[in-house]
């Protein structure tokens, strides 16, 4: 449809404004995270949007090594945050993704489990602070604690209900002939799931993954109430670092924080076609 | 032969079994969520149950089976519905619920209909107008959190726009400090809206829109008229789905004011969180998470109910 | 009400061009029908005309009016979509009444104009019924219904009947035709079906791939198509087109159709025309006028195929890897394989230049 001139300024305005308000905040922390520690707390005249002398030290810093007598290093670096981030929310996807895509197989075509849709979005529905005294007790009696496959567990039940409704509709969308094809050459139901329906659905696996994974890697309530000193995940060990010297390490902080948003914002780009699907419970496809 | 013989003479045994098979697999196949479930919901209702009607403190030097030892019946109960500190953070959490909601629903839509039909650059401004979301919530509280700065980009920029030097201390007055909170959240969370909007946007035929438009429609018109009505599942499920994650509202508020100043931001889950960690009182806390799970699931049980009334899927 | 002029009227979708340089007349209260198969530009044309698409070259009059730059919704043309695009989420009602609201009409004139187009359209049972589920029947008339309500000086329908059951269209037919005549509008009406084409329109404007093959009464296309196209195109079946070399003879000049024989002398004028030819022709007859006749008088051929429709008997022949049909009435005794012998009626035969396909006309 044409629009008028008028539109069209009035439309590309709207959507720069936007942008630039949607970028202001992430290109200040980008900012931060390559600004030396003399820059940090500039005001008024002083304050810069881009660093004046770039610098990565504090991503060395986050990593042990400190490059100013300002602050002392860092005993605990960020180097075990990140494993633990990144293997707590990938088992933790894997659990998920486990229980839910067959979970979901089951119910798209055998009826199965049909008290699962309800209760699995009721436990979306809850505050999580709800429930987290009895699993901080569970975990405690389970040796869980403080430990990065605990968090793997909690986080694969957390996120249950999006791999499960995610895969649910992707399989009801998939056409059964194929399967029923297979059937009828004698092949036995397990062995169409496994060699047949998985395989061919290997992108929306994928694609449901690597939400299920954005979901789990942005957690900071469980991680904060479950790890305590081992195994701290990112957000938790950021909000932790702290120096005597001078006050807070905006820097250091900022450099961890890009760590740990690039991850989720890049793969969320990968997939934002399936995106509105799987935060509406397949509600809704794009 | 009629069919009747021939459906005689089929053999039934092989249909059965294949039905047999397909219940049995099925079973299997949902037996893992089930569990994960029932793990899940089972002992956390009972052990809460339990400790809500007794005084128990991991504190008070008892493993958590002997709080019968504590006992004091519905006491916690009668001072959830006492409890001051409680209510108001029950009345925050409503504030920041009833100020984002609408605000991000309006600003979503706006852009959804900015973006509803094709202009060069539409896929790179889509991807960047999502980002917000996709950031990690307690990353995006620090990023505030250094916005907000009393020397920070915020007052420099509202500085140069106001022609005058801007020095507030956001995150030391109360209602600044709500009113960044707020920021946040929106800054967030719009782009959730303008997604899920814009997919119901998209979905109104475009033949019954021109039809509008040669009967004489305005687009006013016919945004009132036509897509509007369209889109009423849509938005309710948009509208849901924030109002359900508002209220749990923590990360991103948490890191950028720990609650503060005072208790100024405190919602129902740094409420929660605080005396669960600081004053320990988790007799007290289970007592809370209890009224919490009841009111939310008679309410879910009612949504559910009347959408089915209405001849909706759920 | 209103005449509509088209003037070297050009549309390029990028490389693409869907309508080569138009130009056509429709006069005020006329109903034509732009004529043709998929893709002629017969639906780019009437977008044009409504305003939902600008002419790449070219003008649109409407009247003295030129509509360059008159947006859509101001042009007061009432539009039917193929397949309706009726509002599913409002009643009937809500439908037909919607232009009227939205201009913000009276209740009292609404009112009164619904019930009148609803009893028009046999639609008063229906009015508070919701549109989504009713048949197409139905919705084809709210549709109608809701663009008449505006009573628009020009009313544009593209190719509305083409979902309506076969039986149904013949009521339809009547009724559209009888609702132009009681409200004198000016009727363009796009289809693909020659037949519904032929039944409804004062004019014909046949098209194909975006150029105007010819313009006239159903009659005219019919009995003096303008080249081979149009022939082919209008009749049910088309013309029988046979390949040949005009001969010079004692007699005067005959067509040479090689294995099927020779035709009888053409007449002054028609031998004047093929006169006029570059080289062959194609020698051109309606299959509804010949006759049998005895062997040695008319054109050989064999039958090869029979359909017996009912009111008619089609006879598909076949020589030499040319093809014909002949259309006779249940009497005719033939049967496949026979080899009979055709000629067409006197006056039945067109000649058309086997080059450029346009037809010769004896002057």
């Amino acid at each position: 449809m044409r629009r008028s001139p008028a539109f069209e300024a009035f439309r590309y305005g709207a959507i720069l404004l936007a942008c630039a308000i949607t970028l202001v905040p992430i290109l200040w922390m980008v900012s931060m995270a390559f600004k030396p520690i003399a820059e940090w707390q500039a005001t008024g005249a002083d304050l810069t949007w881009f660093p004046k002398e770039p610098t990565l030290d504090n991503f060395r810093y986050i990593f042990g090594e400190s490059g100013s007598n300002l602050i002392v290093a860092l005993d605990r670096t960020a180097a075990k945050p990140i494993l633990s981030s990144l293997l707590s929310a990938s088992l933790g996807t894997l659990i998920a993704m486990a229980a839910g895509t067959s979970a979901a197989y089951g119910l798209s075509r055998f009826g199965a489990g049909g008290n699962l849709p309800l209760a699995l979005i009721q436990l979306r529905l809850f505050p999580p602070m709800a429930v987290m005294i009895p699993v901080m007790m569970m975990w405690s009696f389970l040796n869980l604690m403080d430990t990065w496959w605990g968090l793997a567990l909690i986080y694969g039940i957390v996120t249950l209900p999006f791999a499960f409704w995610l895969m649910k509709t992707f399989f009801d969308d998939m056409p059964r002939e194929i399967e029923e094809a297979a059937l009828v050459e004698g092949c036995s139901r397990g062995r169409v799931f496994w060699r047949i329906t998985l395989p061919m659905m290997r992108a929306p696996l994928a694609s449901a993954s690597l939400f299920v994974f954005i979901l789990n890697w942005s957690d900071y309530l469980i991680a904060l109430l479950l790890t305590t000193r081992e195994w701290v995940t990112i957000p938790v060990y950021m909000a932790s670092l702290s120096s005597s010297m001078t006050g807070q390490l905006y820097g250091a902080k900022a450099a961890l924080g890009l760590i740990a948003a690039v991850p989720p914002v890049v793969l969320g780009i990968m997939i934002q076609r399936h995106l509105v699907r799987g935060l509406t419970f397949g509600a809704l496809k794009q | 032969m009629t069919t009747a013989e021939i459906r005689k003479d089929m053999p039934t045994r092989p249909a059965a079994r294949e039905a047999d098979e397909g219940a049995r697999l099925g079973l299997r196949l949902t037996l893992p969520a089930q569990l994960l479930v029932l793990f899940i919901s089972v002992f956390p209702l009972l052990m809460q149950l339990y400790i809500s009607l007794t005084d128990w403190s991991p504190l008070s030097g008892l493993g958590w089976p002997h709080a019968h030892e504590m006992w004091n019946g519905f006491a916690n109960y009668v001072d959830v519905a006492g409890d001051g500190r409680l209510w108001s953070a029950l009345g925050r959490t409503a504030l920041v619920m009833a100020v984002c909601v609408p605000v991000e629903f309006l600003l979503g839509l706006a852009l959804a209909t900015l973006f509803a039909d094709s202009f060069p650059g539409k896929r790179v401004f889509y991807s960047i107008l999502i980002m917000p979301m996709m950031v990690v919530p307690a990353v995006a509280g620090y990023m505030f959190y250094m916005l907000f700065q009393s020397g920070g980009p915020v007052n420099d920029i509202l500085s140069s726009l106001l022609g005058m030097p801007v020095t507030v201390a956001w995150l030391s007055d109360p209602m600044l400090a709500m009113l960044a909170v707020m920021v946040a959240d929106i800054w967030q969370w719009t782009p959730l809206m303008f997604l899920i909007l814009l997919a119901g946007l998209v979905g109104v035929p475009e033949d019954q829109m021109k039809a509008a438009t040669l009967l004489g429609a305005s687009p006013w018109q016919k945004f009132r008229t036509i897509v509007l009505p369209r889109m009423k599942t849509i938005i309710i499920i948009a509208l849901a789905i924030r109002v359900i994650e508002c209220f749990k509202i923590f990360d991103t508020l948490f890191i950028m004011t720990g609650g503060g100043p005072g208790v100024a931001t405190e919602t129902i889950s740094v409420y929660i969180y605080k005396i669960t960690t600081q004053d320990l009182i988790w007799g007290y806390v289970a007592a809370i998470a209890l009224v919490i799970l009841l009111v939310l699931s008679v309410a879910c049980v009612w949504a559910m109910k009347r959408m089915a009334r209405k001849g909706q899927p759920a | 009400m209103t005449a509509i002029r088209l003037e070297n009227l050009v549309k390029r979708f990028g490389g693409f061009t869907a309508l080569k340089t138009m130009d056509l007349s429709i006069g005020d209260g006329e109903f034509m029908a732009l004529l043709g198969p998929s893709g002629c530009g017969k639906s780019t044309t009437m977008n044009m005309i409504a305003g939902m698409e600008e002419p790449s070259e070219g003008r649109i009059l409407f009247g003295d009016r030129d509509m360059a730059g008159v947006a859509m919704g101001k042009r007061g043309v009432g539009f039917v979509f193929q397949n309706y695009a009726i509002f599913t989420h409002m009643t009937v009602r809500q439908n037909l009444d919607y232009g009227l609201r939205m201009a913000r009409r009276s209740k009292a004139e609404i009112a009164r104009r619904t019930a009148a187009i609803a009893d028009l359209l046999q639609l008063g049972d229906l009015l508070d019924r919701p549109a989504l589920g009713l048949s197409v029947n139905i919705l084809q008339r709210v549709a109608i219904g809701r663009s008449a309500m505006m009573e628009p000086a020009i009313f544009l329908l593209d190719e509305p009947l083409s979902n309506v059951d076969a039986a149904f269209r013949a009521v339809m037919r009547t009724e559209l035709k009888h609702i132009q005549r009681e409200f004198r509008q000016t009727m363009v009406y796009v289809t693909h079906d020659q037949l519904e084409a032929m039944t409804m329109a004062d004019r014909i404007a046949v098209m194909d791939h975006g150029v105007l093959q010819q313009v006239g009464t159903p009659l005219e296309v019919y009995n003096n198509p303008a080249n081979v196209f149009v022939a082919r195109f209008i009749g049910a079946p088309g013309m029988n087109l046979l390949p040949g070399v005009p001969v010079e003879g004692a007699e005067g000049l005959r067509i040479d159709l090689g294995a099927l024989g020779r035709s009888v002398v053409l007449d002054a004028p028609l031998a004047a025309a093929a006169r006029r030819a570059k080289g062959s022709v194609q020698f051109g007859f309606r299959p509804e006028q010949v006759e049998l006749v005895s062997a040695g008088a008319g054109l050989g051929m064999t039958v090869g195929f029979v359909e017996r429709i009912g009111a008619r008997t089609i006879v598909h022949l076949e020589r030499d890897g040319i093809t014909a049909k002949a259309v006779f009435d249940n009497d005719t005794r033939v049967a496949v394989g026979d080899l009979v012998h055709l000629a067409p009626q006197p006056g039945a035969l067109r000649l058309f230049d086997a080059e450029s396909g346009a037809a010769l006309r004896g002057i």
